[in-house]
């Protein structure tokens, strides 16, 4: 390895906002956990986690990202193994079947996943990127996404599965998708839509689809007012609870809506809420700003990048940052339905951090070894 | 485009990262602007909303004043009720546990462990203690609402299942015996009428209620009686806390220094609680016995009432029927309020001051004072009762049509004849009808002009008719006084001369109360001094310091007070106001003497040692009731039993009225009630002094 070249083109921003994001999230868990004996010990595991993920940055960043082609393949197989064994062997929690123990760390292979599409992709993009861009080209990505998604579908976890799929388009957007198909693909995907609310409302099973998740469109599309628990609740809980932070925030661990429990799951799905309220619009639009400049800064180095698989494993993590950020904000904002994706770097979750600083890890091996060979 | 893009190698094509950096430029400040929307333009109403979630405000309530009589006996008081209740939140975690205390409790309480099912409806149905769910789906239902909070699983246990509850309570956790306050009549149905009973507040005053920091559902108000007219003096205020809670309704800590709740004042009424159920037993007595006597239920309602003449404190209150405010005490009973409201003798209806009939022949005193008073007839003068008399009947002065109509004394209906020559005292004790047609209407030669309706009108107002006295009871009657005006408003008819003769013996149009009946007497028993009838004592605080003593309540002096409106000779006010001179009112006290003495109630009266005075009254009717029963027949009217007197006759210490619906004749119905009254009256006055020992050796 050349070590002092890896380190002089390490990115310390990207890094520094990272560790920033992380610290802060520390901060604001321990703030929503108080006073609760269950969840007391999420600050002390979230800490070990976010000092697992500085070093885990570290040593990826290490790592020339260019060995990772050759190994995209059997990470993929092992991801599916992974995830099918999950479906058979793993423990149930909160419904549905995603993690596996090891040791004290839960392993969320979907979260592995999603990393390990972003390699598999950008090394498929990059080795076709001299083919046409025709429907073959875009039915072979296709079918190497859906080959990984369909074992996440089953467990069942649609979140993820649309993240995938998201990136999946993202990248072949990136890589050169023809208009035509742009077009093509927009029309199916408004179709596909109105067709997906219309048998939602009219009450029709979907296979994939658990009863939680309609009621949860349901509830988003035509909320009940008076509900005075359940889902509607909850957001209308995080609405008076990010509302009511007003300019500068009640202040650190004095938002009543988070200290006296009335905003529901406040350590992970709707930590942005908490921080709305305790920290108020500014301090709520620095941190997103904060996401924001992390987000770009991928994007700077995929642009930078020495070669087109650097340049898409930076974009496909920008992606992935971009959009888990955008969703769980627009759930605590109440535009988007309830879904399960967290605050990236922010909500409590060490599967989550581990996996978003595995790629920030990849996105500093891409920055740092892009240079080396250009002397 | 393909071709140009794959020469960009390595790195993204520009154009597809400037829309991608679009996206997220666009994405995040409609997330900006959103943030702003929510915290900074619409912030007020969130923060009020979160101020909302985590104040509560708990209402501490306050406790109801006792009443009592004149002698300090309880007449309504609060004693503890017990309910169970169980706080969700408390229960043990351990789902066995929780099982096994659900079982001992039912055993217990006697309510199933399960039973029913938990569903929307019944979840939306569901009120405290008046559910058929078992002790699970009750604790299910209070645990979906407010875990902290207790819910109510059975109402009203036995005291003695609470004290071991109670006890239990270590192995019990989460297991609470609430205190409810409930209130309790020891005298029952026999003060009812005077004390009434509570009911929840009522839906159309809960607006109200609430603005004064009152619980609906919880706290109560007076439904009737002094329970209802003197609720503002013994309901309290309640206290109040302002309390910061959780999610989950536990209460952290105050928010404000707390109110405590300031308990309600209690009164001491001038009813004596003796001489009630004496007043009481002898009007159902003496009404039982002639209905015995007759073999049919003819006397069923009435009321009596007891005033000390020179205080104006009522002293006992009967209305009859009665009802037992005991039972709605805790809730009130819907079958029982309709079997009262449904009851022809209209138990709920205080008849002592709320009913108007015609007084009949008790009224012959208004027109006794203002004869004499506006000098129509000297004492002295006679006046013939030939038994019947023959008047024409005019509607207007030179009616062209008069009818001849016949006016005839009661006597004539029994012997055919009449009272013969009758003085001013005759009159009055002989109760004749004739005398007061003559003196009252005029007659031919022999009066050439009678008081007349306007100047009547006058004396019955002064003696306390036609008006609300203010006794501090819900639903007193004003009566009525009718004159010319009235009549052609009402009737739409003119006044006739006929109308003035039936109106002198209190008949006809004339309505009062036997409030108004009693007072008329005691004023002029009490030397011409209306004293306002009243039914409080005192009122005492919490701790039962007097805070207002008593006070005699001098409403007016007839005899003092002008307030006898002059009339011209075309009864025109002249604008003038005069007294009654102080001989006409003695004049009248000794003719209610004479009919004791010498007169109508002579019969009731043999044998009494202390000397009274009174007045009897039959007062001719035709209501509804009466015509549905066909009993309206002319000539031989359904009639109403009055009597209305004082002892001792030259110190007035008791004025006592009778009133008996339908009583057929106030010499035999009513004078002998009043009588047992006033022997019972004085008999607890020895005892009181201790004389008793004394006159019985």
């Amino acid at each position: 390895m050349f070590k002092k070249e890896v380190w002089r083109h390490f990115d310390y921003w990207l890094f520094g906002a990272v560790l920033l994001l992380s610290v802060f999230g520390i901060i604001m868990i321990r703030s929503a956990v108080a006073g609760n004996e269950e969840l007391a010990g999420s600050v002390q595991s979230q800490s070990i986690y976010v000092g697992l993920g500085m070093a885990i940055i570290l040593i990826t960043t290490a790592i020339d990202y260019r060995l990772l082609v050759s190994i995209s393949r059997w990470l993929y197989i092992l991801t599916i193994i992974l995830l099918i064994g999950i479906n058979l062997i793993g423990e149930e929690a909160f419904g549905s079947t995603r993690w596996f123990q090891i040791g004290v760390i839960n392993v969320q292979p979907s979260e592995l996943a999603k990393i390990v599409m972003v390699l598999v992709l950008a090394n498929f993009f990059s080795q076709a990127s001299t083919q046409q861009h025709n429907l073959r080209w875009i039915m072979r990505s296709f079918m190497l996404t859906a080959g990984m998604v369909v074992w996440i579908l089953l467990q069942p976890n649609l979140s993820t599965s649309i993240v995938i799929f998201v990136l999946w388009f993202a990248m072949l957007w990136i890589s050169g998708l023809p208009t035509r198909f742009m077009v093509i693909f927009g029309l199916i995907g408004l179709i596909v839509l109105v067709v997906f609310i219309i048998l939602i409302v009219s009450g029709v099973d979907i296979p994939f689809l658990e009863d939680y998740q309609i009621t949860r469109i349901v509830n988003f599309l035509f909320p009940d007012p008076s509900a005075r628990h359940g889902e509607t609740y909850n957001v209308e809980q995080a609405l008076v609870t990010i509302g009511s932070g007003g300019w500068f925030g009640a202040g650190y661990g004095n938002g009543t809506q988070v200290q006296l429990r009335f905003l529901k799951v406040r350590h992970t799905d709707f930590i942005f809420s908490a921080m709305a309220e305790e920290f108020g619009f500014v301090g709520t639009v620095i941190v997103m700003a904060l996401l924001v400049f992390v987000v770009l800064r991928c994007l700077y180095v995929a642009r930078n990048a020495a070669d087109q698989f650097g340049a898409l494993v930076a974009y496909g993590i920008a992606t992935l940052i971009f959009f888990q950020m955008a969703v769980n904000i627009g759930v605590n904002l109440n535009v988007l339905p309830v879904t399960g994706l967290t605050l990236p770097f922010i909500s409590y979750g060490g599967s989550s951090l581990l996996s978003l600083v595995l790629g920030i890890g990849l996105v500093e091996s891409v920055a740092a070894h892009g240079k080396t060979l250009a002397f | 485009m393909s071709q140009s893009e794959l020469e960009q190698k390595p790195g993204l094509s520009i154009w597809r990262v400037i829309i991608f950096y679009g996206v997220i430029a666009a994405v995040m400040l409609y997330y900006v602007f959103r943030l702003f929307t929510l915290q900074i333009v619409s912030g007020e109403d969130y923060r009020n909303r979160a101020e909302d979630n985590r104040t509560m405000e708990v209402s501490l309530p306050t406790e109801r004043g006792s009443i009592y009589d004149r002698n300090g006996y309880i007449l309504a008081r609060n004693i503890p009720s017990y309910n169970l209740t169980i706080i969700p939140a408390n229960l043990p975690a351990d789902e066995g546990a929780t099982q096994g205390i659900f079982r001992q409790l039912s055993e217990l309480i006697d309510i199933p462990v399960n039973n029913g099912e938990i569903n929307e409806e019944t979840e939306r149905n569901f009120t405290p203690c008046q559910t058929d769910l078992g002790i699970s789906q009750i604790v299910f239902i209070g645990d979906s609402l407010a875990p902290f909070n207790p819910v109510r699983v059975k109402c009203n246990i036995d005291a003695a299942v609470a004290k071991v509850i109670a006890e239990k309570s270590k192995d019990l956790p989460g297991v609470e015996i609430e205190i409810e306050s409930v209130r309790e009549y020891p005298t029952g149905s026999t003060t009812a009428q005077v004390v009434g009973f509570l009911g929840p507040i009522p839906a159309i005053e809960q607006g109200y209620w609430e603005s004064l920091g009152f619980v609906s559902n919880r706290d109560k108000v007076g439904y009737a009686g002094v329970e209802n007219s003197l609720n503002e003096i013994l309901i309290g205020k309640n206290g109040r806390r302002i309390v910061e809670v959780d999610n989950a309704g536990k209460i952290l800590r105050d928010l404000e220094p707390p109110v405590v709740p300031v308990p309600g004042n209690s009164v001491r009424l001038t009813i004596d609680t003796r001489l009630q159920s004496i007043a009481e037993a002898a009007l159902v007595q003496w009404m039982n016995t002639w209905n015995l006597r007759l073999g049919e239920q003819k006397y069923t309602s009435g009321a009596v009432i007891a005033m000390d003449p020179k205080t104006g404190e009522i002293l006992a209150l009967v209305s009859y029927p009665s009802y037992e405010n005991n039972r709605m005490a805790r809730l009130i009973p819907a079958y029982y309020f309709e079997q009262l409201q449904n009851d022809p003798h209209r138990p709920l209806f205080n008849t002592a001051i709320s009913a108007e009939h015609p007084p009949g022949s008790v009224f012959k005193m208004a027109t006794a004072i203002g004869i004499l008073n506006e000098g129509v007839v000297t004492p002295e003068k006679l006046i013939n009762d030939p038994g019947v008399i023959r008047i024409e009947e005019k509607f207007f002065e030179n009616d062209p049509n008069p009818r001849t109509r016949e006016y005839v004394c009661y006597l004539y209906k029994d012997t055919g004849g009449g009272h013969g020559d009758l003085d001013y005292l005759g009159g009055l004790s002989q109760s004749c009808d004739v005398y007061f047609y003559k003196v009252g209407g005029g007659y031919k030669d022999e009066v050439p002009e009678g008081l007349g309706i306007w100047r009547m009108g006058e004396y019955a107002r002064a003696l306390g008719y036609g008006q609300v006295l203010g006794i501090e009871l819900p639903g007193e009657q004003d009566g009525l006084i009718p004159d010319p005006n009235w009549k052609r408003v009402t009737v739409g008819e003119n006044w006739s001369t006929g109308d003035t003769y039936i109106a002198t013996i209190g008949q006809g149009y004339v309505l009062s109360t036997p409030l108004q009946v009693l007072v008329s007497v005691a004023t002029l028993a009490n030397d011409g001094k209306l004293m306002r009838p009243t039914i409080v004592r005192e009122i005492l605080d919490a701790n039962g310091e007097v805070i207002q003593p008593f006070q005699a309540d001098m409403l007016w002096d007839i005899t003092k007070d002008p307030m006898i409106h002059v009339y011209d000779e075309d009864f025109f006010q002249t604008g003038e106001l005069k007294t009654v001179e102080p001989w006409v009112v003695d004049m009248a006290k000794r003719g209610m003497r004479e009919v004791v003495a010498n007169g109508t109630a002579t019969d009731a009266f043999i044998g009494s040692e202390i000397p009274s005075a009174g007045k009897t009254g039959t007062a001719e009717y035709c209501d509804d009731i009466a015509r549905e029963k066909h009993i309206c027949v002319p000539g031989s009217w359904p009639a109403h039993a009055w009597y209305v007197g004082y002892a001792p006759f030259d110190d007035p210490q008791i004025a006592v009225v009778a009133f008996i619906y339908n009583g057929d004749e106030g010499a035999r119905l009513s004078a002998p009630v009043v009588r047992q009254v006033m022997d019972g009256f004085f008999e607890l006055k020895e005892i009181d002094t201790g004389l008793e020992t004394a006159s019985n050796p």
